[in-house]
């Protein structure tokens, strides 16, 4: 059988070594590149992401990846959004000032209502019915975060609770985003790892 | 709904992990990979590694052992502190595999990179670390590298802008390392209630844990000593506290061979 490659975007914020083990605990081969062509050979481009959305938006414009990315998902390259990375998958984000995001996933970043912050393990509900994800429905995955993609219930594949219920996964096609940490949530985020890894196919 | 945390904690000086006992005697325990290892299996919620010695002698954050931690593949959250003196010290500190850090020496120093820090790593990242007594319903928060302390009351609090942190770890210094020792006054005399605490030193009873995370702001506790000669404590305590949310107790099967 031959090893599905996962190409981490580089952009010089985040986690790239947590998620690149996590995935290569799951036995795919990772690259961890800002190269192009390197990524468009992957089978999954996952985009991580720790930080202020502003600094990220601008490390993607400064190593020339939004029209790749964005290009990549026309082409129907399975892409997977992790914490901010999610986030940058929105129009546009509110986080300190407004800025342009890769507009990939209709909808914007927005602060939590129900609290300033959203850290630690959670709950998630699995909604729409999506089939790559509802074998985690009600598991416990880790959370930090204080701002919350807010999209049409359409692109909704995931919530959590705090006071209210809000988004904690997207999907439009083979692009997915997922606001918890699953390469830091032990158990249950490896299967969500793979199973969305296994489910997503190239268009 | 959200899981209050039990934090695994290790205490590392001069490059290894050691028993603490009131912030002034050490006892050495090995290899910190081997600890931060067995937290990972045994189902920790987070992991904080504090390397005490970092700040004391400016020596800025140990960037080598978070890259040997890094190469474990933690699937485990792993808090970071020591030595972190600006924005690119914890930006590198995340970049080699910490989720959030943890900050001390800043809060004296140069408490106006917070917002620095929570600009470049959202203040969902940083925590304040404050090592405090109770005497009378006041807190004195101790400046460990100096060995003073000060009052700390709502008008101290008022010029630390503690707004830019998302949480803050009120440690029991004196009791750290005795069982059964925290105070539970503490986290009833700061100032501030509506900030999310975390709770370190000389927590190891399960009564310690049912009580202090049922107060609706403490959101987590930290065990440090206590965890190191007991496999299953972690398991035990997470059983053992009744009608606290707090996530079923996972042995990583699927990562380590048991």
């Amino acid at each position: 059988m031959i090893r599905k490659t996962i190409g981490i975007v580089d952009y010089g914020v985040g986690n790239h070594a947590s998620v690149q083990r996590a995935f290569q605990a799951l036995g795919y081969r990772c690259w961890i590149s800002r190269d192009s062509d390197v990524l468009a050979d992957s089978d999954v481009i996952v985009l991580p992401g720790v930080g202020a959305y502003p600094s990220a938006m601008s490390a993607l414009h400064t190593n020339g990846l939004v029209k790749f990315l964005r290009d990549q998902v026309r082409l129907g390259q399975p892409m997977i959004g992790l914490c901010l990375g999610m986030q940058l998958l929105a129009d546009e984000s509110h986080e300190h000032e407004i800025t342009a995001g890769l507009g990939l996933i209709p909808g914007k970043v927005v602060p939590l209502e129900s609290a300033y912050w959203h850290i630690g393990w959670n709950t998630i509900e699995i909604v729409n019915g999506d089939k790559l994800l509802i074998p985690s429905d009600g598991e416990s995955v880790y959370f930090n975060h204080s701002y919350v993609f807010k999209v049409p219930k359409e692109y909704q594949i995931c919530i959590s609770r705090l006071d209210k219920p809000f988004t904690v996964g997207v999907r439009r096609g083979n692009v997915v985003g997922l606001q918890f940490h699953p390469e830091k949530s032990q158990s249950a985020g490896r299967i969500i790892l793979k199973n969305l890894v296994e489910g997503l196919n190239r268009a | 709904m959200l899981k209050k945390r039990l934090i695994g904690v290790i205490t590392i000086r001069h490059g290894w992990s050691v028993q603490s006992f009131g912030y002034n005697r050490y006892l050495p325990l090995g290899k910190p990979e081997v600890l931060i290892e067995n937290l990972d299996r045994w189902g920790a919620d987070e992991i904080l590694v504090q390397c005490v010695d970092r700040s004391k002698y400016d020596l800025g954050p140990d960037f080598e052992l978070l890259r040997r931690i890094g190469t474990l593949g933690l699937s485990t959250p792993l808090i970071y502190a020591g030595g972190i003196r600006h924005a690119t010290d914890a930006v590198f500190a995340v970049s080699l595999g910490a989720d959030r850090v943890s900050v001390d020496a800043m809060l004296w120093d140069s408490p106006h990179m917070l917002e620095i820090l929570s600009r470049e790593l959202g203040t969902q990242a940083i925590i304040a670390n404050m090592p405090v007594r109770q005497h009378n319903h006041m807190l004195y928060w101790l400046n460990y590298r100096f060995g003073h302390e000060r009052i700390l009351d709502a008008s101290l609090l008022s010029v630390l802008p503690l707004e830019w942190v998302s949480e803050v770890m009120l440690t029991d210094w004196s009791h750290e390392g005795m069982a059964g020792g925290y105070d539970y006054q503490i986290p009833l005399c700061f100032p501030l209630t509506d900030k999310p605490l975390l709770l370190f030193g000389g927590l190891t009873e399960t009564t310690q844990f049912q009580r202090l995370l049922s107060l609706t702001n403490v959101v987590g506790a930290g065990v440090g000593n206590f965890l190191c000669y007991k496999e299953h404590a972690i398991q035990q305590i997470k059983q053992n506290v009744v009608g606290v949310p707090m996530r079923a107790a996972h042995y990583a099967e699927d990562k380590y061979i048991l």
